[in-house]
């Protein structure tokens, strides 16, 4: 079979290549924005003294990391309305993201919870800060720069991730690739530009991540 | 007359980790404006006797009264209970803990770790909290490094800036946990005179120190503690120049080369 | 919960097969992709630079694009460069270009990090390159590479499920024909969730007794 390369196509729909591509980017912000909440209760509750928190924190790791991520969508758009709950399918997928994207930031939070030196703790609580303030205002803002790098590549993970959205048609990125291929049949340029796409915006995310983590001093 | 009411009052003090004794029943007494240095090789119990002055470690025996309070624990049908975290973060407030190993908070300047816990813990405004954090900078010499994070400090300027930081809560009682011993030794001097410079300005201090000259100069009274208890205690001159225990007398000679 | 048990009895066999193929999947993706991915390892570790370049495109192509994208170019793809190739075929053949890719990387980073000393020493007693590399590297790199490569594995039996997308009968695929004829949607999706769940914790223990294992040295 004859095929020769004819970009032009493609070009033409470029527009919706770049709306579904801040689609995609919107989703993985939000869905990461409550997920770092999720992830952060959940390392708290991961290093507590408390025997059930802890329980609690490992259940919701293990059962959402070992779950596709295909099947947390498909259980919040098609499922959840059996059970009087109808979300959206921006809602639906966001949720399921952020559910998703919380158990991994749960691991890196608590990795870098237990990188927080013993004595700059003891030194909080020995000026007479309690255990909540020294979490709020000494634990975590050195957590946080400490896991900063990891939380960058969850983000850059999550924002491939919401290519799944194109399986309940939120029109982002791969959804509208899927739509150009099979309506140009201009197959090698679409898949070429789109993933192209999805590497540019991942090294472009990365190199901001590195400028955020050079602006502030490593500890 | 009534004896004044020592400012710390330590009552056999025990404690254990697991298995092992650590503190065999202390007994100490510290009035206003005493300095205190215990001395005495490692594994004696200094450093851990000071952590349980200042509530970072639970023991398991005796009271610690400070300033007419018993902290730590409470009786209640012949049983000890630790307190709340509440009531223990405000009896920590009350003492001031310079670390061996400085402790300072890496995310926050020198004048933002003087003033966490006056904002926090006082609950004093930000512009007073930064005045009295300048004002106890200055006293230990840092006034031009008041905005520098601990990363850009020497070992010594951060183990200043944690002196003013422990001062600056206006604390009824310093303690010091080896403080120099984390030093680079042309680093030492410096920290020695801050600590001299506010023994000299009346602050109470009990402190824990290698440091023997040190120790001789700015002491009121010296403790050498061994095994766990205290074998002797006395005016530094005794301690130093005319030790009554054998072991003491041996300790003494180790240390001065 | 009865009518569940009732249609979950009917559909028994379809889901098996899924399961077997969403299994057969993932195992050969993991094992294609440890072929490939030890050849690409070894190649970014040690080879020169104008070697290593190829090598250093295709892990960072796969490692930026999204598993879904590569699933959906190898369906589309060879049918316009003249290869016929199903549809499991074609989603095996992405997993195994991302697996690969992935165990490429962990492996080089196992390899860089072994202390430059051992790879002196076993020159030092006449050892060959590809010697080297068989009785020295390898095995130091395959014990620290073992944590990871499992959760690889898990990573893959996830990823299958987006072979569902295009037409492939796995488990998610067969849970959905079966949601589309008894309408019990969050019973069969919690279902074949279960299934997946009880999978990769079962590998996950596996990996940490093996890890176990040949941690002991």
């Amino acid at each position: 079979m004859e095929y020769s390369l004819h970009f032009g196509a493609v070009w033409a729909s470029f527009d919706r290549l770049l709306s579904g591509l801040a689609i995609g980017l919107a989703l993985a912000v939000v869905a990461v924005a409550i997920g770092t909440v999720l992830g952060l209760l959940a390392a708290f509750a991961a290093v507590s003294p408390y025997r059930p928190l802890r329980s609690l924190a490992g259940l919701y790791v293990a059962l959402i990391r070992n779950l596709p991520l295909l099947v947390l969508v498909l259980l919040a758009y098609f499922a959840l309305p059996q059970i009087g709950i109808a979300l959206d399918k921006y809602q639906s997928f966001a949720g399921a993201l952020a559910l998703y994207s919380g158990a991994y930031l749960t691991e890196v939070f608590r990795a870098g919870l237990l990188s927080v030196p013993k004595g700059v703790i003891e030194a909080a609580r020995s000026i007479g800060l309690t255990r909540l303030q020294t979490n709020v205002s000494v634990v975590a803002p050195i957590m946080l720069r400490n896991a900063l790098p990891s939380l960058g590549n969850t983000f850059i993970g999550m924002f491939k991730d919401s290519s799944i959205a194109a399986a309940i048609a939120v029109p982002e990125l791969t959804f509208e690739a899927r739509k150009i291929n099979v309506d140009t049949f201009r197959v090698i340029e679409t898949w070429t530009v789109a993933s192209g796409l999805y590497i540019a915006a991942c090294v472009v995310i990365a190199a901001l991540l590195r400028g955020l983590e050079r602006r502030f001093p490593k500890f | 007359m009534n004896k004044p009411q020592p400012l710390l009052a330590i009552r056999g003090l025990t404690k254990q980790f697991g298995a092992v004794e650590v503190l065999k029943g202390v007994d100490l007494d510290l009035n206003q404006g005493d300095v205190v240095s215990i001395i005495g090789s490692s594994g004696s119990g200094k450093t851990t006797l000071l952590r349980c002055v200042n509530l970072l470690e639970e023991y398991q025996g005796g009271d610690i009264v400070l300033d007419g309070e018993t902290i730590g624990y409470r009786s209640a049908n012949g049983r000890r209970h630790r307190l709340g975290d509440r009531e223990l973060s405000r009896q920590r407030a009350m003492t001031g803990m310079v670390f061996q190993s400085f402790n300072l908070f890496p995310h926050l300047s020198a004048a933002g770790n003087v003033m966490l816990g006056l904002r926090k813990v006082l609950k004093l405004p930000k512009a007073e909290a930064r005045a009295i954090a300048e004002k106890w900078l200055a006293r230990v010499g840092l006034a031009a490094r008041a905005d520098h994070y601990p990363s850009q400090l020497s070992g010594g300027q951060q183990q200043r800036v944690a002196i003013a930081r422990a001062l600056a809560m206006n604390p009824k009682l310093v303690l010091l946990d080896e403080v120099t011993s984390a030093l680079d030794p042309e680093l030492v001097q410096e920290v020695l005179n801050t600590v001299k410079g506010i023994a000299e300005d009346g602050a109470t201090l009990l402190i824990v120190t290698h440091e023997m000259r040190f120790a001789r100069d700015v002491s009121s009274r010296v403790v050498f503690m061994e095994q766990g208890r205290i074998h002797e205690e006395g005016p530094a001159a005794e301690i130093f120049g005319n030790p009554k225990s054998a072991r003491l007398a041996e300790f003494l000679r180790n240390t001065r080369h | 919960m009865q009518a569940f048990l009732d249609q979950l009895w009917i559909a028994r066999w379809p889901l098996w097969d899924g399961l077997l193929l969403t299994a057969g999947i993932a195992a050969a993706a993991i094992a294609f992709g440890t072929l490939l991915g030890g050849i690409v390892g070894v190649q970014l570790a040690y080879a020169p630079w104008w070697l290593r370049l190829p090598f250093r495109l295709y892990v960072d192509i796969m490692r930026g694009t999204p598993v879904l994208v590569l699933i959906l170019a190898a369906f589309y793809i060879p049918a316009v460069a003249g290869l016929s190739l199903g549809p499991t075929e074609a989603g095996t053949l992405a997993l195994t270009l991302f697996a690969g890719a992935h165990i490429g990387e962990l492996l080089r980073g196992s390899l860089q990090a072994i202390p430059p000393g051992q790879a002196e020493a076993g020159r030092s007693i006449g050892l060959t390159f590809p010697q080297l590399l068989a009785y020295v590297l390898l095995p130091q790199a395959a014990r620290s590479a073992l944590p990871p490569w499992i959760n690889t594995g898990v990573e893959l039996i996830k990823g299958s499920s987006l072979l569902s997308i295009i037409g492939v009968g796995e488990l998610l695929l067969r849970t959905q024909e079966v949601i589309g004829r008894t309408f019990m949607t969050i019973q069969f999706y919690i279902f074949a969730g279960i299934v997946y769940l009880v999978i990769n914790i079962a590998l996950d223990q596996l990996g940490k007794s093996l890890e176990r294992r040949v941690g002991q040295h």
